[in-house]
């Protein structure tokens, strides 16, 4: 009877040294559910929605995505590590946008660039700085810095509402609608963004530390992670990742348009976040968890849009789906009472 | 009532089963128990203790077996339902709200429609006194300490006119004196017709309290009876099903091997931080275990934590550590990790293990945050190395290294956790409660590990309110009280009368 299996819940059950072998929905990552999901509505788009498997549409499809997959890799790194990103959109349109002024006012290509990306990352390091050393919930930090770079975006550094991008720049253009071998430019950088992220948190000491300190920050620290700069790193990483998304943007329609802080786009990043498994408590999740909500918010819109669905009710389907997401988020990942954090999302 | 009348015991659960996942957490235990009864219930961690209990209180239903409540076949859906029947279990983690103040919480679930706050808090200022609590119940629940907070808990059970209170590691948390305190309450309970249900790990309090023993193993009723009949050895070998040749604290202290003085490894003087730790001096040897016994808030887990980083001592007037003759004063834990000086926590599950990762990735991490260890990149085979080489160094039994460290029992998921601080090759090791939580043939591994660590030559300190375990272990001790180190014992000289007498008074 030694060898018994005992399986208990609660204070001591933890005793499972042996599981009995076989298929269960718990053990099925969520974003492996997810993809199964997004394959199911993408044969039924193909079947059912006229003019939604053709070339063209695919590629809009994988367009219009993209910004919003490279948003939700930085977003994702920070989820993972317990922490939330809401300055992202701020970031990416005014540093972008700023980025573009001084191209067109005679800066280099570079130097705009570099300017733009500096600034970025200077916020990314005051978010990090002010969450990880001042010690305020991520949260409010990043509501009030976004709302601080708009504001400061608005007032000092940007003329209008919509920055153009300059004439004859046709690298920035070629960032939003150029080609490679007939994949969008855009997917490219979404692909690439996506390996670093992979290569980050899966590979390297940073990302395991990452994955530590979300699961368990005081652990982490007890063990002798260097939390704060950790901290700062995610929150550096993600505002960079946004800048990116913001030249991206701006390239497709050659402008930008700053008032995109005031729209839905942080909560669609969410969306896509979550609904592929990262979970808001930290600790778990991974690039391919985005790939997949990518995947699946992308032709939920796209298949909207072409079965002309209007607004209002594209935002019903969205947020339904996101519910629907953090209920099964919960039911393969219950709240345990024991291990559960004052403070948990 | 009826149910005395007719000798049928206040409860009793036949053939009560419960599974989960396809494997049986208890497998047809019949358990009964009567009025003013106290009944103790042992065995392993995961031998199905928790399982029944909560089963009892309606926080699960069994898969198949029934309850019966005097004579009467009874379902318990929910806790309310338990509840309206009398049984309230008093869990190990508070289930207390912590914004609320005391007497809030005692009377809450309670509450008529129109509460009057005074009037309230005057009802649980005579509930609190009667019951010889020290309790303000205007206090909020949140100030208090883990000792205070069960009594709440406690007194919360008595006003809900419980007939069976349930008590899953009650004493776990207490200090000694409030121990006394408690078991005197239990007496009183059980006076009144109370029906008592004693969960525990410390063999000797079940031995002392209780009428009755059932002890459980592997989900498994293996032995019911009177108290009377038992010895502790009896207990352990119904517990483990089998004889262990040494029980795991009993005179195993060693022959004293250090004639010579060790070399000083570390020297805390004066230490001041705040008002837990008044004024701390004591010495740290190589090869040598330290152990320091008090009570709860005396001042003994801070003063660790400040050594290793993780608190900060006073700036000013904050008294001086040196390690080898050099004065240290560490921000964070990282530098004192640098520094080969680690503390493993007293509570694994709080800051003690990643529950989301495997053992291996849970060691190497320890690993990775020391200078030797850091790298860029991870290094797959490098883990598996450390995880394997640690699982059979310190014994972690589960299928493979890979396995999820949720799916340890309590003993293993310790044995990890120190794993994980000991793969940084500490020089300096504090053990903050290293046994608490952990199954009788886990503790005696821990203790052995512990032993060897100091044969090693590692300079190891530990921290535990429980004297069998300082007793065993130490080669010296030091008992801290109210912030101070007040009494040193070498371990020839030292007895559970003369820590407790200098901890206490």
């Amino acid at each position: 009877m030694a060898e018994a299996v005992v399986t208990t819940k609660g204070k001591e059950s933890s005793a499972v040294e042996k599981r009995p072998a076989g298929f269960r929905l718990s053990n099925v990552g969520q974003e492996t559910l997810v993809l199964g999901t997004t394959v199911v509505i993408f044969v039924l788009c193909a079947i059912f929605v006229t003019g939604f498997f053709t070339l063209p549409n695919i590629a809009t499809l994988a367009r219009s995505v993209s910004v919003l997959g490279i948003l939700g890799v930085g977003m994702t790194v920070v989820v993972i590590g317990r922490g939330l990103d809401l300055a992202q959109v701020a970031i990416l349109a005014t540093c972008a946008a700023w980025s573009l002024k001084l191209i067109g006012m005679g800066f280099g290509l570079g130097t705009g660039l570099a300017m733009g990306l500096g600034l970025a990352i200077l916020i990314g390091t005051m978010n990090g700085f002010a969450i990880a050393v001042i010690g305020i919930p991520a949260l409010f930090t990043t509501l009030a810095t976004g709302t601080f770079v708009y504001g400061i975006g608005r007032w000092l550094l940007l003329d209008g509402i919509i920055t153009y991008v300059p004439d004859n720049q046709d690298f920035l253009i070629a960032l939003g609608q150029g080609e490679i071998h007939g994949i969008p430019v855009p997917l490219v950088i979404f692909a690439l963004v996506a390996l670093v992220g992979h290569f980050i948190l899966s590979r390297t000491t940073a990302g395991r530390f990452i994955y530590a300190f979300g699961d368990n920050a005081e652990a982490a620290r007890l063990t002798g992670v260097s939390v704060r700069v950790l901290t700062i790193g995610q929150y550096t990483f993600s505002a960079a990742v946004a800048f990116l998304a913001g030249l991206v943007t701006a390239g497709s329609v050659a402008s930008i348009n700053t008032n995109v802080f005031s729209s839905s786009l942080i909560f669609d990043v969410l969306l896509i976040v979550v609904l592929g498994g990262v979970s808001l408590s930290g600790g778990r999740g991974s690039i391919a968890s985005v790939l997949a909500g990518t995947a699946l918010i992308g032709t939920l819109l796209n298949a909207m849009i072409l079965l002309d669905i209007q607004g209002d009710v594209q935002n019903i389907v969205k947020s339904v789906v996101l519910l629907g997401a953090i209920a099964l988020d919960r039911k393969l990942h219950p709240r345990d009472e024991e291990t559960a954090r004052q403070g948990d999302l | 009532m009826t149910a005395e009348q007719t000798g049928e015991p206040m409860l009793r659960v036949v053939k009560g089963t419960k599974m989960y996942h396809g494997a049986q957490a208890i497998s047809a235990v019949d358990f009964d128990i009567s009025r003013g009864e106290i009944h103790g219930l042992v065995g392993e961690n995961g031998a199905g203790k928790s399982t029944l209990c909560k089963a009892l209180a309606g926080a699960i239903s069994l898969t198949s077996g029934d309850i019966y409540v005097d004579g009467e076949k009874r379902v318990f859906a929910t806790p309310a339902a338990a509840l309206d029947a009398g049984i309230v279990m008093v869990y190990q983690e508070t289930s207390l709200i912590p914004t609320m103040t005391v007497a809030q919480n005692i009377v809450l679930g309670r509450e008529k429609y129109l509460t009057r706050l005074r009037g309230m808090y005057i009802a649980a200022q005579q509930l609190l006194q009667s019951m010889n609590f020290h309790v303000d119940p205007t206090a909020m629940v949140s100030t208090l300490g883990a000792a205070q907070k069960q009594m709440v808990e406690i007194a919360r059970a008595v006003h809900h006119r419980a007939r069976l209170i349930i008590f899953d590691e009650p004493t776990a948390t207490l200090t000694p004196e409030e121990k006394l305190h408690f078991f005197d309450l239990i007496h009183r309970l059980k006076a009144e017709g109370v029906a008592i249900i004693f969960i525990s790990h410390a063999l000797e309090e079940a031995l002392e309290l209780t009428d009755r023993v059932t002890v459980l193993r592997d989900g498994q009723r293996v032995h019911t009876g009177p108290t009377k009949q038992l010895t502790r050895e009896i207990l352990i070998k119904h517990m483990v099903g089998r004889d262990l040749s040494q029980t795991y604290y009993a005179d195993a202290r060693k022959p004293q091997t250090h004639n010579t003085r060790k070399k000083k490894v570390l020297s805390v003087q004066n230490v001041i931080m705040g008002k837990m730790v008044r004024n701390m001096s004591f010495s740290v040897y190589a090869g040598e275990i330290t152990g320091i016994s008090g009570l709860i808030g005396s001042g003994r887990t801070e003063v660790a934590k400040v050594v290793s980083g993780v608190l900060k001592r006073n700036f000013i007037y904050g008294g001086m550590v040196y390690l080898n003759g050099k004065p240290i004063r560490y921000r964070i834990p990282r530098q004192a990790v640098a520094d080969g000086i680690v503390y493993i926590t007293e509570d694994r599950k709080l800051n003690g293990f990643f529950e989301t990762m495997r053992i291996d990735e849970n060691i190497y991490v320890g690993r990775l945050a020391t200078p030797e260890g850091k790298a860029v990149l991870l290094s797959r085979r490098e883990q598996t190395r450390i995880g394997m080489d640690w699982i059979k160094r310190i014994n972690i039994r589960a299928i493979n290294s890979r396995a999820r460290i949720v799916e340890l029992s309590g003993g293993n998921q310790q044995k990890v956790v120190v794993a994980k601080s000991l793969v940084q090759n500490p020089k300096v090791v504090f053990f903050d409660e290293p046994t608490r939580g952990v199954d009788v043939g886990a503790i005696q591994e821990i203790h052995d590990f512990i032993r060897s660590l100091a044969a090693q030559g590692i300079a190891v300190v530990v921290i535990s309110s429980y004297l069998p375990e300082i007793l065993s272990l130490s080669d010296r001790i030091l008992v801290a009280r109210q912030g101070r180190i007040v009494e040193e014992f070498s371990s020839s000289e030292a007895t559970e009368e003369k820590i407790m007498y200098a901890a206490i008074h």
